[in-house]
């Protein structure tokens, strides 16, 4: 890695071989491509563990103590005779937030797409520094068994929510958590090192590793959105890790930042938290739209309508989320004009959001609609976007909101960004990129069943939830039987559990999906989705070292149905007047 | 390994200018004496503080441009050191009229 | 990959790009994560002081002034060297740039030695992060505030100092060239920011 500051230093393009011994191919790899696949392997198992804990508290919820099925196996800690204990519930939803959060939906967008596609969607051989990109994964993946150790420390996990608002995270006599609470802390501390690595390497790249004729306006989207993201991750990720050593601190040796009863402020803790945590809700959603506009610009054969508000708007939203934490806090007793203001500044991101879903609708109006999975997938995001996006103007107004504040609204308005947004885009996404990763499409079939049972389960779980949270339902309560004003709600809420329950065994079809197609499934060209930008350019799954030679880039990368053209699609790659389907063009000298 | 970035800077010897790097040690070894002087003079609160805000933000400065070439890199770069200023001021200044 | 409907391309140069070599651009965006990081700890320290004044004491009473400013001034020192080393590789002055890094080393631990002591003269006082000891005088939050953000500051000028040994290291293997600097620059650019966040800590903290 050792760079060297001439200029005329000859350039080296994949000049370096590819190791042969399976350990520094496949487990201690520099490979981004390699990278990115360990990121998507670990971060589906932690979803599939997330998706757990999510079952766990369903149960509860709609059979109120009641022995779950299956919950034999749990230690006497966790469960009594199959009957979920309310100390375990309160880590399972700890612990559904945060693995969700922090090990699965991140790692997915940022980790796997973010290594995977930028320097193939910019036309570099590789990552700046590929060494820092392999040591990124590998302290990724101890945060997270750190992170499963906390389920079998004594006292259990950390229960104090994902949030983890003190003094009940701050003071272990309170919640009765020490040591799991310190492991969550430990734990994302390591793993806010990992993501450093990686925003680090990510915005090195992009600005300075771009092929000849990739101009900033001819990236894609989906580049632009990772680029914006790992600006986020890199400015907002400190500010957590300093919070986290200070409650830390608290935990173990006494001091007193957050604990009122020594003089700290908890509110302390909610700003820094949330001066974190709203930028991380758009680390969770903007790679999500990135990926949706390139799939449904080649679902659609049409160039994204309005490209440049499209960068525009994802800029303007990384921004915007830095000035909006506040509205996270109404309830806190906060200063009322402070809390106007980010209000107010709230609603303001309503509008470049909105500026992407009318973009998104133009680009597919009229157009030559494919409706194969990675498009099924990405219209539904921008519907359930829509939805998402809808009751996040409910409770961004601060009247409303100090009614529905912590309650399930709440819930259902984060999964239908969360699930229903990132968590979509991410099937489309996967689906869409799975031939360049494993050389292999991915069964259509299967794919468009596992698509419309969640959509329908989906639906069916999340939207009661705004019903039993206007009706007043807690979003952390352990047995909502105990208030007689929830009673109404045991129906819906036995409803959700169903569909919820639903919802989790339809996911086994993607597994099924996932794995089967590895081995079976049909195989792949290089250009399956007839797209253009510059990964479908090279083989699936691209060479060690990506492409040939240093690409050239003549165009915009979404010159799709251009007029006088013989094809539907113009590659970026590819010189005017060649077949779109050229290959990369090698260097004659 | 990786090719070399675009554009690595021309670094032929005697280009980057070299300013008076002694010199400037000895500013900010005047400014320190300065600080320390000013908060202990007595004068008003208000004042210090603003006095010893702006000697450090000087020295920061002082420290960035020369020490650490911003003056001499390109202005991009020096819009990209001070991205994150803002918002740092955002979170204290916010959370500040909260207490 | 052989293809045989390859187009003639010039060798051309990737996109311009931010004009610095890859790691000294990668250490700049390093370094503003670094702002955020110390921004949480230095804004915790001023909200907190904000919010509860009564709980610390006022510049000079508790903290050893004078014993700091000379520690400041041994860290401002460093910098000079650093920079000193910087310029003389420039030139490919090969027995100038060993020197001066074994002075900034040398002085960034004497920086951390004069910290551990007046850690260990300030515990002397009582003067503690944790809970109990200062509580009596209920000045709890300035112990915790205090240690956090310079001992966070100590780590940072340790690890540059080991970053500095082995830059020194391969100093001494002949490494480092008039032409390929890369290593001094970016550990320069490193010291001389966590010289800056002290400039910052000596004022707030001490000062004020």
């Amino acid at each position: 890695m050792q760079s060297t500051a001439t200029m005329d230093a000859p350039l080296h393009w994949a000049g370096h071989g590819e190791p042969q011994s399976f350990m520094r191919r496949y487990i201690f790899s520099t490979d981004h491509k390699i990278i990115g696949i360990q990121f998507l392997f670990m971060s589906l198992l932690f979803l599939l563990v997330g998706g757990i804990l999510a079952g766990i508290m369903r149960w509860q919820l709609g059979y109120p103590s009641q022995p779950m099925p299956g919950a034999g196996v749990l230690p006497e800690t966790m469960a009594v005779d199959g009957i979920i204990l309310p100390e375990f519930y309160n880590s399972a939803v700890t612990m559904h937030g945060t693995i969700m959060v922090f090990f699965a939906i991140m790692p997915l967008l940022v980790g796997v797409f973010a290594n995977y596609l930028i320097p193939l969607q910019i036309g570099a051989p590789d990552m700046a520094f590929p060494k820092l990109n392999m040591m990124s994964f590998w302290t990724a993946a101890p945060a997270g068994l750190i992170m499963l150790a906390g389920f079998f420390v004594p006292g259990g996990h950390a229960a104090a929510g994902w949030t983890s608002y003190p003094p009940l995270s701050a003071t272990p006599e309170y919640s009765g958590v020490a040591l799991g609470q310190q492991l969550w802390l430990i734990s994302l501390i390591i793993l806010g090192f990992s993501s450093l690595m990686g925003a680090v390497n990510y915005i090195t790249t992009i600005i300075n590793m771009r092929a000849p004729g990739m101009t900033w306006f001819r990236m894609p989207l989906a580049t632009w959105a990772l680029f914006i993201t790992a600006i986020l991750v890199l400015l907002a990720i400190p500010i957590l890790t300093g919070a986290l050593i200070m409650l830390l601190f608290d935990q173990t040796i006494g001091t007193s930042f957050f604990r009122a009863d020594q003089g700290g402020s908890p509110l302390l803790w909610q700003h820094l938290f949330w001066f974190f945590g709203h930028p991380e809700v758009y680390i969770l959603i903007l790679p999500a739209m990135g990926f949706v506009s390139e799939i449904i610009a080649a679902g659609s054969r049409k160039p994204v309508f309005g490209y440049h508000a499209m960068v525009i708007a994802i800029a303007g939203i990384g921004f915007l989320g830095w000035i909006v934490w506040g509205h996270h806090m109404f309830q806190s007793g906060m200063n009322p004009t402070l809390g106007m203001t980010f209000m107010a500044t709230t609603m303001v991101i309503a509008v470049p959001s909105a500026i992407k879903v009318f973009n998104w609708l133009a680009t597919m109006w009229r157009g030559d609609l494919h409706f194969h999975v990675p498009m099924l997938n990405a219209i539904a995001f921008v519907a359930m976007f829509v939805i998402g996006g809808l009751s996040g103007v409910f409770v961004a107004s601060t009247p409303v909101d100090i009614y529905l504040h912590d309650t399930y609204f709440v819930v259902a308005h984060i999964h239908y960004v969360l699930f229903g947004g990132s968590l979509f885009a991410l099937f489309g996404a996967i689906t869409f990129w799975y031939p360049k990763m494993f050389g292999r499409m991915m069964s259509e079939a299967l794919g468009k069943v596992h698509f419309w049972l969640t959509l329908l389960f989906f639906n069916l779980t999340f939207f009661p939830m705004h019903q039993v949270g206007i009706g007043g339902m807690m979003r952390r309560i352990y047995d909502p039987t105990q208030y007689e004003f929830l009673a109404p709600m045991a129906p819906t809420n036995r409803f959700i559990t169903i569909a919820a329950f639903l919802l989790i065994s339809t996911q086994l079809i993607f597994a099924f999906n996932f794995i089967w197609s590895m081995f079976r499934g049909k195989q792949a060209e290089p250009n399956p989705w007839r797209a253009n930008s510059l990964e479908w350019s090279v083989p699936s799954p691209p060479p060690h070292g990506n492409f040939p030679a240093m690409p050239q880039v003549y165009r915009g990368p979404y010159e799709y149905s251009m007029p006088g053209e013989r094809e539907d699609y113009m590659p970026q790659h590819v010189p005017a007047g060649m077949p779109a389907s050229s290959p990369t063009p090698v260097h004659a000298g | 390994m990786q090719p070399v970035a675009a554009e690595t800077t021309a670094a032929v010897p005697d280009t980057t200018p070299h300013p008076n790097y002694i010199g400037i040690w000895g500013i900010l070894f005047v400014l320190t004496v300065v600080e320390v002087g000013v908060a202990f003079v007595g004068l008003s609160k208000t004042v210090t503080i603003f006095a010893l805000i702006l000697l450090a933000v000087w020295k920061a400065l002082l420290v960035a441009l020369y020490y650490m070439h911003l003056r001499y890199e390109p202005g991009r770069l020096r819009l990209l050191a001070i991205a994150p200023l803002p918002l740092a001021i955002i979170l204290v200044v916010a959370v500040l009229t909260e207490f | 990959m052989d293809h045989t409907a390859s187009v003639a391309l010039d060798p051309r140069r990737p996109m311009p790009g931010m004009g610095v070599y890859n790691m000294k651009l990668g250490m700049w965006v390093f370094l503003l994560s670094e702002i955020m990081f110390f921004t949480s700890l230095i804004g915790a320290y001023i909200i907190l002081r904000f919010a509860h004044p009564d709980a610390f004491a006022e510049p000079g009473e508790v903290l050893n002034v004078p014993l700091t400013a000379l520690n400041t001034f041994i860290l401002i020192c460093s910098s000079v060297t650093m920079v000193k080393a910087f310029a003389a590789i420039q030139q490919g002055d090969q027995a100038g740039l060993k020197r001066w890094l074994i002075a900034t080393a040398t002085i960034g631990a004497l920086f951390v030695g004069v910290q551990a002591y007046e850690y260990i003269q300030l515990a002397g006082h009582g003067f503690v992060p944790a809970v109990d000891a200062y509580a009596a005088e209920g000045r709890p939050l300035y112990g915790a505030t205090f240690y956090t953000m310079t001992g966070f500051h100590g780590a940072h000028v340790t690890i540059g100092v080991l970053c500095l040994l082995f830059v020194t290291w391969r100093a001494f293997r002949g490494k480092y060239t008039a032409q390929s600097y890369g290593g001094v620059e970016i550990v320069g650019l490193y010291w001389h920011f966590v010289d800056l966040v002290w400039i910052i800590l000596f004022t707030i903290v001490y000062l004020i």
